[in-house]
This record gives structure tokens, sequence and C-alpha cells, in this order.
């Protein structure tokens, strides 16, 4: 075990727990601010004697608190205050130590300014620890930075969505829509969100970019069956015109041939999908029913 | 209306969410439909036999889970099935209740069938070993999802559903596991599963 005195660690001198006391005092005394010497002679004195301090113990455990902030020493400072704590429960003196704590820590973490990546792991333990709300108003706070940060968009988005905010998850899709025009998973996500928040207009809104989806890549599943789901639903809204029926009808019967063909295309040679392709079929002609 | 489940069917449901640990996944469960016209006995146990795997990732959104739903009422009704209920694994270890989301689709498969379940996966258990059951069961009385005690009678074959579930875990079946977003991405995936279902066959 080496000797506490490393700092003349040469003389090879090791000293009784009452010298160590007595340096402690004259530290005191002087106002030194040897922190590091202090914290050294402290910790042991501390941990190893502190049965032999009687009530200088008290007085050791503020002087040690403070040097221990000083060297980033918080596991130390928080050994100390909790002891000062349990002896001196209603002291303002102890409150003061505990405010010295508290803003040791803060200046640590605000500085050095945090890096994006810093602050994206923030975000993501914050989100692990289900604190939601303070997850999105951090990735808010981070969007105004970065605004370009397409990730960060659609993290928000995903957030927004499992609070059940949509009209702010549909925010956060229109502007990746917005600086990725040819996406067309983006279209598809906030055709989804419309269709989620319901209502005639959400709902023609949701069937207008389903079908943008498609132009986009026809061969996006998700986007032909919600386009036909929204223009089902819309020509058997009773709340349209009788145009806006026949219309919706036309779209949504022709999604139903190429959601047919889609599966049958699929199901070629394989005997498991026949059910699939079936249960399609049948799905289709049952909701052709309840729109007409 | 207590449920119980087969083998085939807790395994699929841990499965699912072992494939995608850091998900929230659910899907739905089935029963086979009774051949007796009046309502089931009290306390007569409803058996899930199998389970339908849907989403993974972002759950709360409407349109696809309708697809599913109707598509999956289709295929019940050819296979004499019933929805017996619904099953969810949060995004969130520690989070093993059911949110509003869950209420909603149960509610929804209540209305077209009989008390609906609620199954929520304990994710923060999931093991290769699972030698405890690792779901919550919540049933709908009084207007309120109740948390029912889960012991060995949920199940048909307690010991059974166990060494299947450890075996397939620990031999990574979860990869060949399909749910209803993977055949979103390709069609040819089969959503019922028939490749898994044969391993717990075989196991059995």
């Amino acid at each position: 075990k080496m000797p506490h005195n490393f700092w003349c660690y040469s003389d090879c001198v090791t000293y009784l727990p009452t010298e160590m006391r007595d340096k402690l005092r004259k530290w005191r005394e002087d106002n030194s601010r040897n922190s590091e010497q202090i914290v050294d002679v402290g910790e042991e004195l501390i941990n190893e004697h502190s049965s032999k301090l009687g009530d200088d113990i008290w007085i050791i455990y503020e002087q040690v608190m403070i040097a221990a902030l000083d060297c980033s020493r918080d596991d130390l400072a928080h050994t100390c205050l909790q002891e000062l704590r349990r002896q001196f429960p209603d002291s303002h003196r102890v409150k003061r130590l505990t405010g010295m704590r508290l803003e040791a820590l803060e200046r640590k973490t605000q500085q050095p300014k945090n890096p994006p990546a810093a602050r994206k792991r923030k975000i993501s333990i914050l989100k692990a620890l289900g604190k939601s709300a303070e997850a999105i108003r951090e990735l808010n706070e981070y969007l105004e930075q970065f605004v370009g940060d397409q990730e960060a968009w659609h993290e928000l988005s995903e957030l927004y969505i499992n609070e059940h905010d949509y009209g702010k998850a549909a925010f956060c899709l229109e502007e990746l829509m917005m600086t990725n025009p040819h996406n067309h998973l983006y279209c598809e996500q906030y055709a989804e969100v419309k269709y989620t928040q319901g209502g005639l207009e959400n709902l023609e809104l949701s069937r207008k970019y389903f079908a943008q989806a498609l132009r986009l890549n026809n061969r996006n599943m998700r986007a032909l069956f919600g386009f036909y789901m929204s223009a089902s639903h819309i020509a058997a809204s009773p709340k349209v015109s009788a145009k806006v029926k026949k219309d919706n009808m036309k779209y949504a019967a022709w999604a139903a041939t190429q959601i047919n063909k889609a599966y049958r295309l699929a199901g070629r040679g394989t005997k498991e999908n026949k059910c699939s392709v079936k249960a399609v079929e049948e799905m289709l002609e049952s909701m052709q029913i309840t729109m007409s | 209306m207590p449920i119980q489940l087969t083998s085939q069917a807790y395994c699929k449901m841990l499965l699912h969410a072992a494939k995608y640990p850091h998900c929230a996944v659910n899907g739905l469960m089935v029963a086979e439909k009774s051949k007796d016209k009046k309502k089931d006995g009290h306390g007569e146990p409803v058996l899930c036999v199998d389970c339908v795997p849907l989403f993974h990732g972002t759950l709360s959104l409407s349109p696809m889970l309708e697809v599913a739903l109707t598509l999956i009422d289709t295929w019940c009704k050819e296979n004499k099935y019933v929805m017996a209920g619904y099953y969810q694994a949060n995004e969130r270890t520690k989070d093993t209740r059911p949110n509003q989301f869950a209420e909603k689709v149960a509610a929804r498969i209540s209305e077209h069938h009989s008390e609906a379940a609620i199954v929520m996966v304990d994710n923060s258990r999931l093991t290769t070993s699972c030698y405890e059951p690792i779901i919550h069961i919540y049933d709908h009385s009084e207007n309120k999802w109740k948390i029912r005690e889960v012991t060995q009678e949920c199940f048909e074959d307690w010991s059974e559903a166990q060494k299947i579930t450890s075996a397939l875990l620990e031999g990574r079946s979860y990869e060949n596991l399909i749910d209803f977003d993977n055949h979103l991405d390709d069609l040819r995936n089969d959503w019922t599963n028939p490749v898994i279902n044969k391993s717990v066959l075989d196991l059995c």
C-alpha cells in the first residue's frame, strides 16, 4: 500500500492519523487551497481513522467536501455531504454546501458545449428512460440548431406518433418531404399519419399522398393498400357528393385490381400463399359491399 | 373470459419480441371457433391456438392495422378461428402496461368477437431459457383492464411451451419469423408462419 503522502514519497514517511488531522487543521487556518492534498489526506483519514477524530470529523468532512469539488471528485463530495446532512439535518451551513455541490455539477454539464453526437446520445437515454416529453423537448431544441438533420426529424416524428400527437408528427414529415421530394417512404408515412388523424379532409389528403408514394415507387404495398383503404372510406362516407363517391369507387376498384395482381404474382408457384390471395380477394369483395 | 395459450401461440409471441428487441411489437391471438352456440360457460377458458405477429416499431398508426385486421378476419373465417386477443411488447423493457393503443385494438376485436384479452410480453425477462412465463394477461371487466395472475394454468401445457420456446430461441428461429410488416415489405413472406409452425410441431 502506497504511503498517503505521495507528494514526498521520496522521503517514504508515513504520517500518523493525528499528524494528518493536524495538517488538515493547519490548511484550514491558513485557508490554503491545496485541494489535491486535502483530498488525499482527508480521504484516508475519513476512510481509515474516522473513529479517532472525535468531533473534528464534521469540520473535516466540510473541508474535504469543498476540496473534492475542486478536484472533480463528486463521489467523495457526495459522501461527505451525506454524512453532514445526516448529522445536521436542518443546518443552514450544510444547505450552503449542498448548493455549492449542485453549482459545481451544473458547471460540469454545461461545458464544454455539447457536440451533436453527445446531444443525440442524451436524447436516446431520455427515450430509454421513458422521458418522452423531455426527449421531445431536447430534440426540438437540437433541430433549431441542426435543422438539416433528417434522422433527427424522423426520430421526432416517431416520438410524436408514439405520444399520439399526430399533428406534430405530420409537421415533421412535411419537413422531410420538402427536403426529400423523391422519397416514397416519407410520403407514405405522412399519408398514414393523416389517415390516423381521421376525418374526411385528412382521408382525402392521405389518399393523395398514398398516390404520390405510388407514383414514386409503384411497388410500395403499404401505399397501394393505403390508397385502397382511403378511397374506400371516402366512397363509403355519407358526407360526400355523388361525384366524389363515384370517383373514389373508381380509385378503389383500380387499387383492388393492382392488389390482386400483386398477390397473384407473389403467390405464383407457392401453395401456402394461395390462402393470402384468397383472403385478399374476399377482403376486397367485402369492402366493395360496404362501399356501395 | 380467461384465455389459455398453446405452445405455438406462446412461442411465436416470444420469437416476435426476440426478433426485434429494440422495438415495440404486437400481434393478434386466435382461438378455434367454439361449436357451441351459447356463450362460453363461466370460467371456461378460451384456448388460443395460434397468434399472428403484426408489426414492429411504430405501432400507433391505423391504415396497415386495418388492412391486417380485415385480412386476418377473412383468414380466421376460412380456418374456423376467431380473434381472441391482442399481444404487445413495449419498446422500453421496464414498461409492461397496456397503453391506450392496446386498449383500442382490444376493444376493436371485442366488437366483433367475444371479450378479447390483452397479453403484454415482459421484454425485461426475455432470455433463452425462459423458465417462467414472461407475460402479463389483462382481462376486461367492469369497463377496466384488470391484470390476472399468470400461472401454469394459463397454458395448455406449460412445460412443453417452455421447452419449445427455449429451444427455438436458442436456435435463433426468430430470424425466420414473419410478421405483417415483413409481409408488406415482400408479399411472398407468409404471416401464417408455416415454417415456424412446423418446427413447433416437430418439437412437440
